[in-house]
């Protein structure tokens, strides 16, 4: 490894480690998580975890939390050597963890909420004295929540900031975040990145675990990466590059990465998905797409942008078959063929060769008490009535070694598989049933780099050979700019712009927010 | 203050035998103390208890409960509660017996003179020598397909019934557990309402009591000499439940089946409507409750349906309701339906043994009905349930 060529500060003596880690190995059946990793977390700083989907973050935090033991290696907390075999032990020690899912009962008030985690780590303090805490400790960190609001009425966000008032409740000297801020919109992690730093300049620490390289350079002071289990190097920020860091991250696979450019056709087929004055509601019973007409040609990508909660969700969902269209038409010309699909429902239009990419992919893409092969035999495109584990099985290892999915075997639970892993098993199969066309809401969200580029090239690339066409809706607009042939602004409920692949990105954000 | 239920994290491994095993042996501990405590003697409960493993007429509950067992497991396995096995096995032998006395053979009445002109015809059965009145069975097919047929309209009748609760919940978003529940009694009046009406016989006894005719005994099935199982009901246990674990293992309804249980959100996006698959999970449940249904009717012992007197001893033998433990002890674990069918089955035959012991070696304890027999089982599921939430819960006070 090449652990020497980047300057490494483990050797630092000029401040103790709060939370110290040497030498450990973790592995579960199939494959090693962690080897030989050791790690320092010092007094007041903000210290990123970076690495790519199934590095071994999540387990190196578990290990410090007392949910997983380690194989070998020790810990040290304030410089004694301490055995954590449970959060309570981490918790006593000063380390609050705080996950991607909020830990939160949703028919609870947040002080409810805290106050039972508190009896958790063995703390007992009434709902009351938890809301005046509460109040006290948001004040004094800008971090504002109503003690008294049940936990359903929260934002995603708001959740998380609970979960920060979590932490300091229960006395944190270090807060983890284990990809806490992957998901949040751009200005919410402001928020929390204030709240990171207001924390370290009280003194406390933070370990901010990301797969995302910008998220790590943002905030932290200094960077540990992990490759495939192992400490790669730690690095100061102020020191680094962002293609040092990635080169660290990736290694030799960074050239998969090369260019931004993909191979596209010039001229496109004909016109293969059409929509007209498309009208859907959401939820709430209000229409969310209104009156929405296009179509996409043969081997087209569609991208469609916007702040979020414009009608996105739902112009997706009526293409899947997945909501009721309350007026206009869909229709899928294929090979000569024009066939209505409208409100035909999503059985009909997924055995026509769509595939579809679901928003919250995890919760509704995959079935985690399932394995790998289960969550890809399910796909009535790809089985029959009697279902060949063999074919199944190695459809599934082709799609583990393509994709590079990282897991034990193709017959794991998906719930062992990081959150990265589990989204590549989604996609692979949706690419592989996606005969005709693709429909997606955020199809790389929790990707790392290279599997975002990836995807997306594969996207491209099924278009441009196959002569698949895209419909896809992203939050995240540089998506959109760059894998788009057309690029469609929807913004309540309309599409406000319509534009052609280089289109700057400035007009686009223009035609978004107003 | 509030009381709060929170689902534990992590569940030990262990619990998967340890569970079942200190269910049943804690529920037993439970009941001796229950019996001692009316005056039953520890050693009297154990050794009729024991002798429930080794009797003979156990093999009958233990073919039952595994068809049954299989039967919820399958819904289970769905997240679907069915605790409407009693009704689909009432559907199961309102349909068998159907057939069995209308449509497979046939009861006439004859002259009494020309009475003894029947007694040796094939195919002619006397039920009813009365000399007023007599009553013959004829068989009106052959009874290999006549009770097929049976088999088969029984299945399909307790599937029908199951489908019930299936599209409520579907549909309506209804919860199956009440409406199947509710449901077994709504089979039960019915049941009584056809026995005494629409099937009612025409012999002496069917019109004394409200009953039906007997079973022409060419329907019968078969007794294995020695015990009270029959030889159908055993080759159902035995087809059923291979094919159900077959068709769990290589067919993609068996395995959307298992994964309406675990996410039914991912069938929904990958185009696979997921309530119909919740029909399908009940109609299949229901089939095979109906068949066990047939096969308490048809069983050489039984022959006829009675108007259920009392709810609490219907002539499906409350084997529904057992089921569910053996479902449940087995962890939703096909595999170990077989093992826990025969254990309850014991436990259960062990329960009558005792239940007559009592009755008389202390008839002053004047303990009547099926009441005693209930005990042990109901023992071990209560110490069941509460291990389960125990471990999988943990129960917490808030101030
Ligand atoms: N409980 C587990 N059982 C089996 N394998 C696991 C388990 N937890 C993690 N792994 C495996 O360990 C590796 C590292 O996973 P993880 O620490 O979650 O990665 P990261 O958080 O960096 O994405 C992956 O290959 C993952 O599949
Ligand atoms: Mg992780």
């Amino acid at each position: 490894m090449s652990t020497q060529t980047f300057f490494s500060l483990n050797g630092e003596k000029s401040l103790n480690p709060i939370i110290s880690a040497r030498g450990l190995w973790k592995s579960f059946p199939g494959v090693v998580a962690l080897k030989d990793v050791s790690l320092d977390v010092l007094p007041g700083e903000i210290h990123a975890i970076l690495g790519e989907n199934g590095a071994g973050k999540s387990t190196l935090l578990k290990i410090l939390y007392g949910i997983y033991v380690p194989d070998k290696g020790d810990l040290f907390f304030g410089g004694r050597k301490v055995v954590v075999t449970s959060p309570q032990d981490a918790v006593r020690n000063g380390l609050v963890l705080v996950s991607q899912v909020p830990q939160l009962i949703d028919s609870l008030t947040v002080a409810e909420n805290l106050s039972l985690s508190l009896s958790q780590f063995g703390y007992v303090s009434s709902v009351r004295k938890v809301s005046k805490f509460l109040l006290e400790k948001g004040r004094e960190y800008g971090v504002r929540v109503d003690p008294d609001i049940e936990v359903w009425k929260l934002s995603y966000t708001q959740k998380q900031l609970v979960e920060v008032l979590r932490a300091l409740l229960l006395n944190a000297k270090v807060i983890a975040f284990d990809e806490a801020t992957t998901l949040l919109p751009h200005a919410e992690k402001e928020k929390l990145y204030d709240f990171m730093k207001l924390f370290k300049s009280k003194g406390g620490s933070v370990l901010l675990v990301t797969h995302k390289i910008p998220e790590a350079m943002e905030v932290s002071d200094r960077i540990t990466v992990l490759r495939r289990g192992e400490v790669v190097g730690t690095v100061r920020t102020s020191e680094t590059t962002l293609d040092q860091v990635r080169y660290m991250m990736f290694g030799e696979r960074l050239t998969q990465l090369n260019s931004g450019k993909y191979e596209k056709l010039g001229e496109k087929g004909s016109e293969v998905l059409v929509v007209r004055d498309l009208w859907v509601r959401s939820d709430y019973g209000v229409y969310a797409v209104k009156g929405v007409s296009f179509s996409v040609r043969k081997g087209e990508i569609l991208g469609i942008a916007g702040v979020a909660g414009n009608g996105q969700l739902e112009l997706i969902q009526a293409l899947a078959g997945l909501r009721k269209s309350e007026r206009g038409s869909i229709r899928l010309r294929i090979n000569g063929n024009e066939i209505d699909v409208t409100n035909k429902g999503s059985t009909a239009i997924r055995r026509l060769g769509i595939g579809y990419i679901p928003d919250e992919p995890v919760k509704k893409g995959v079935s985690l008490d399932n394995s790998i092969e289960e969550n890809i035999a399910v796909h009535p495109r790809l089985t029959r009535f009697l279902i060949r584990w063999g074919d199944v099985k190695s459809l599934a290892t082709d799609l583990v070694r393509e994709f590079s999915i990282v897991t034990p075997s193709t017959n794991a639970k998906a719930k062992v598989l990081s959150g990265g892993n589990l989204m590549k098993v989604l996609v692979a199969r949706e690419l592989t049933v996606s005969k005709v066309a693709l429909v997606a809401y955020n199809p790389t969200r929790g990707l790392d780099e290279v599997s975002t580029r990836y995807v997306r090239r594969l996207i491209v690339s099924k278009a441009v050979s196959e002569g698949m066409c895209v419909v896809v809706a992203s939050e995240d607009l540089d998506e959109i700019m760059e894998i788009s042939d057309v690029i469609a602004v929807m913004n309540s409920g309309s599409f406000v712009g319509v534009f052609k692949s280089g289109v700057s990105r400035e007009e686009v954000e223009r035609v978004m927010v107003s | 203050m509030r009381l709060i239920v929170v689902k534990r994290v992590k569940t030990s491994n262990l619990y998967y035998v340890g569970i079942p095993v200190l269910s049943i042996l804690a529920g037993l501990a439970l009941s001796t103390l229950i019996f001692a405590s009316i005056g039953v003697p520890p050693d009297l409960f154990i050794s009729e208890i024991l002798a429930g493993f080794q009797s003979p007429q156990t093999l009958r509950y233990f073919a039952l409960l595994v068809i049954l067992g299989v039967a919820l497991t399958m819904s289970f396995r769905a997240s679907i509660w069915n605790i409407g096995a009693e009704g689909q096995m009432i559907w199961g032998m309102l349909a068998g017996g159907y057939i069995a006395l209308f449509v497979a053979a046939q009861s006439m009445y004859v002259s009494p003179s020309d009475l003894p002109n029947y007694a040796n015809v094939p195919g002619v059965e006397i039920i009813d020598a009365s000399p007023v009145k007599p009553v013959i069975s004829v068989l009106l097919m052959d009874p290999s397909l006549g009770k097929l047929l049976m088999v088969l309209f029984g299945m399909l009748a307790g599937g029908l019934w199951a489908l019930i609760p299936a599209v409520l919940k579907a549909y309506l978003d209804i919860d199956e557990v009440a409406s199947t529940l509710i449901l077994n009694y709504v089979a039960y009046q019915l049941f009584n309402h056809l026995v005494s009406y629409n099937l009612r016989g025409l012999s002496v006894q069917a019109r004394q009591f409200f009953r039906t005719d007997r079973m022409n005994s060419a329907l019968l099935f078969n007794l294995i000499p020695g015990t009270s199982v029959t030889v159908q009901e055993v080759l159902m246990a035995v087809i059923f439940f291979v094919s159900v674990v077959l068709m769990y293992r290589y067919t993609a309804v068996g395995l959307r089946l298992k994964i309406i249980g675990s996410n039914p959100q991912l069938l929904r996006s990958v185009g696979v409507d997921e309530r119909r698959y919740i029909l399908l999970a009940m109609f299949l449940s229901g089939m095979l409750a109906g068949a066990a249904g047939v096969s308490i009717l048809a069983n050489p012992g039984i022959g006829k349906l009675e108007k259920i007197a009392n709810v609490v001893s219907p002539p499906t033998m409350n084997l529904g309701y057992t089921a569910i433990l053996v479902s449940w002890l087995s962890i939703l674990d096909l595999r170990f339906v077989p093992i826990y069918a025969y254990i309850v089955a014991s436990l259960f035959q062990g329960s009558s043994l005792l239940q007559s012991e009592i009755n008389s070696l202390f008839p002053e304890l004047s303990l009547t009905g099926a009441a005693l027999t209930y005990i042990p089982i109901g023992s071990i599921l209560v110490v069941y349930v509460i291990l389960r939430i125990f471990t999988e819960y943990s129960v917490r006070i808030m101030r």
